[in-house]
């Protein structure tokens, strides 16, 4: 069905916000639910679709209250949502965050600089890479990261889908409804996904699964053309004839604005303490981007909840 | 059935009435049924748009009847939609394919500037390289209507076209031109061609300096 949303429509930022929100899925937005009910000024800086990775995800069925919601439409909800308590939604890119003892500053893209008195950092983790040969290459010629941006345009073709957990479950569902076949290469003897997502996925007769094995290289000549696996356990080589290559296996914390001035761990997660604060008073991190130990939709909406309370409270 | 819901109209009312400080025209090339599989809903979009302010004229041709018009605005396929201020005048915005999804946004975003005059939302430094630039550009996005980083994709490229009038900057749905989008091997968006020239493209979300640098580096 053809849908028309409202994506980030913005009027533009002003110079100050009580709460500068880094990053609008989950988290974020639920931080500036929670400004807007603390009578609290926000902005929620986005550089791309407000929802976040949320709006990536085919079906989410763990959010209270749906049993079954797509991503997108969830992602939407939580915009509205954030729009309604009066937070201003900004479609730019932040290149880097300064602070002095009185101000926190993002700066956009646009040249523009915004300041504020808190900042909240939310913005989550990206897909890790394979780190093959012809993933780089190949980029944007058949290896993609993306399912809900670029599924349809492999309809009636034969895919890879590298990874086993949730994402690559959920994903490859969704990208068995177009594309003719599905081969998805695991590197270990069983799928990690949720069991639901599982039996989702085998419902559909175009999936298969190719266990302990893991992809050694990309292949094509202008686009992918084969992807070269070998088995983990015998160390046979196998070439599966495929046009697009889909990759999930697992994320990386996108910390990189804030590394260099708050503490992170040897994987680049942000460390904070049980208010969600790091060790630089008033710049907080919440959601994925945190040292936790479980990231869903539900943790980093709590986390942006406890954030922007206690910062209420600490500081103004 | 309305293609937006009550409370997006209500939402779109409220936000054109506070933000537009002139009138925008947008102006829709269309064809036949079988020429143009999603016409009929653009019109509806159009319709339902044009009811939300009075500050928003459609004006709307047919490619076959008004061939000079389509000549004027350089109209290739359809539909397609081209937003200027009240004068008419091209500035180089154009929509090919239904602007639904995400994309829907970004015809919003688009409408505000031109309603704030048609003023580019852009660094002081990225205006003056844009204003240095001496020969056609022609920046064409490819993109899904599910696609999260495409808009702002096509909202610096409309950004850039608001610039300089060498500079021309199209939306263009990949689905609905699938064969020009197989032509530039399009399989990931969005999907940047500059000048129409398969071989000077970049992919992908980028901040508006590397956009910009990638566009000065494809007409060097």
């Amino acid at each position: 069905m053809v849908h028309f949303d409202l994506g980030n429509i913005s009027s533009g930022p002003k110079d100050y916000y009580d709460i500068l929100i880094v990053g609008g899925g989950p988290a974020g937005l639920t931080a500036a639910i929670y400004a807007g009910r603390a009578g609290l000024t926000a902005a929620v800086f986005e550089k791309a679709i407000e929802g976040g990775a949320v709006t990536q995800t085919h079906i989410v069925e763990n959010w209270p209250g749906f049993i079954q919601i797509e991503g997108s439409e969830l992602g939407e909800k939580f915009a509205e949502h954030a729009r309604n308590f009066g937070a201003e939604l900004v479609n730019a890119e932040v290149i880097k965050i300064t602070y002095d003892d009185e101000y926190k500053y993002v700066h956009l893209d646009n040249g523009k600089v915004v300041k504020g008195k808190v900042l909240v950092y939310a913005t989550g983790a990206v897909p890790r890479q394979l780190n093959v040969p012809g993933e780089k290459e190949f980029r944007g010629k058949g290896v993609t990261y993306c399912a809900a941006c670029d599924g349809y345009l492999f309809s009636g073709k034969d895919v890879v889908v590298v990874g086993g957990g949730d994402s690559a479950c959920d994903e490859a569902h969704f990208l068995a409804k177009m594309v003719k076949s599905i081969t998805m290469v695991q590197n270990l003897p069983y799928l990690t996904a949720a069991k639901v997502l599982q039996d989702r996925l085998f419902s559909n007769d175009n999936v298969k699964v190719i266990y302990n094995s893991v992809v050694k290289e990309i292949r094509g000549k202008d686009k992918v053309e084969e992807v070269v696996i070998v088995n983990n356990e015998t160390g046979e080589e196998k070439v599966i004839k495929a046009e697009g290559v889909f990759i999930y296996i697992g994320l990386v914390p996108k910390s990189d604005l804030l590394k260099d001035i708050v503490e992170v761990d040897k994987f680049g997660y942000i460390k904070t303490d049980e208010n969600m604060e790091t060790n630089v008073p008033g710049i907080y991190a919440i959601g994925d981007v945190r040292v936790k130990n479980l990231r869903q939709i539900v943790t980093a909406a709590a986390d942006g909840a406890i954030a922007v309370e206690h910062a209420a409270k600490k500081y103004f | 059935m309305a293609l937006l819901s009550a409370k997006d109209r209500e939402y779109l009312v409220d936000l054109f009435s506070k933000e537009l400080e002139n009138k925008v025209k947008l102006i829709y090339f269309g064809d036949s049924k079988e020429n143009c599989e999603y016409c009929d809903l653009e019109e509806q979009i159009l319709d339902e748009l044009q009811e939300l302010s009075d500050k928003i004229i459609v004006e709307r041709y047919n490619v076959n009847e008004h061939k000079d018009l389509a000549e004027k605005y350089e109209v290739e396929m359809t539909p397609a939609l081209i937003l200027t201020l009240e004068d008419g005048e091209d500035r180089g915005v154009r929509f090919y394919g239904l602007p639904s999804g995400h994309e829907f946004g970004t015809l919003v975003q688009d409408i505000l500037t031109f309603g704030k005059g048609a003023k580019p939302e852009l660094s002081a430094n990225t205006i003056e390289k844009l204003k240095a630039i001496d020969k056609p550009v022609r920046i064409s996005v490819f993109v899904t209507p599910t696609c999260p980083y495409c808009p702002r994709a096509v909202l610096t490229a409309h950004n850039f076209a608001l610039v300089n009038p060498l500079i021309k900057a199209e939306m263009i749905e990949a689905n609905e031109f699938f064969e020009l989008s197989n032509e530039f091997g399009v399989s990931s968006v969005p999907h940047i061609v500059i000048n129409r020239n398969p071989n000077t493209f970049f992919i992908g979300a980028y901040p508006e300096a590397q956009y910009l640098e990638e566009v000065l580096k494809a007409i060097k």
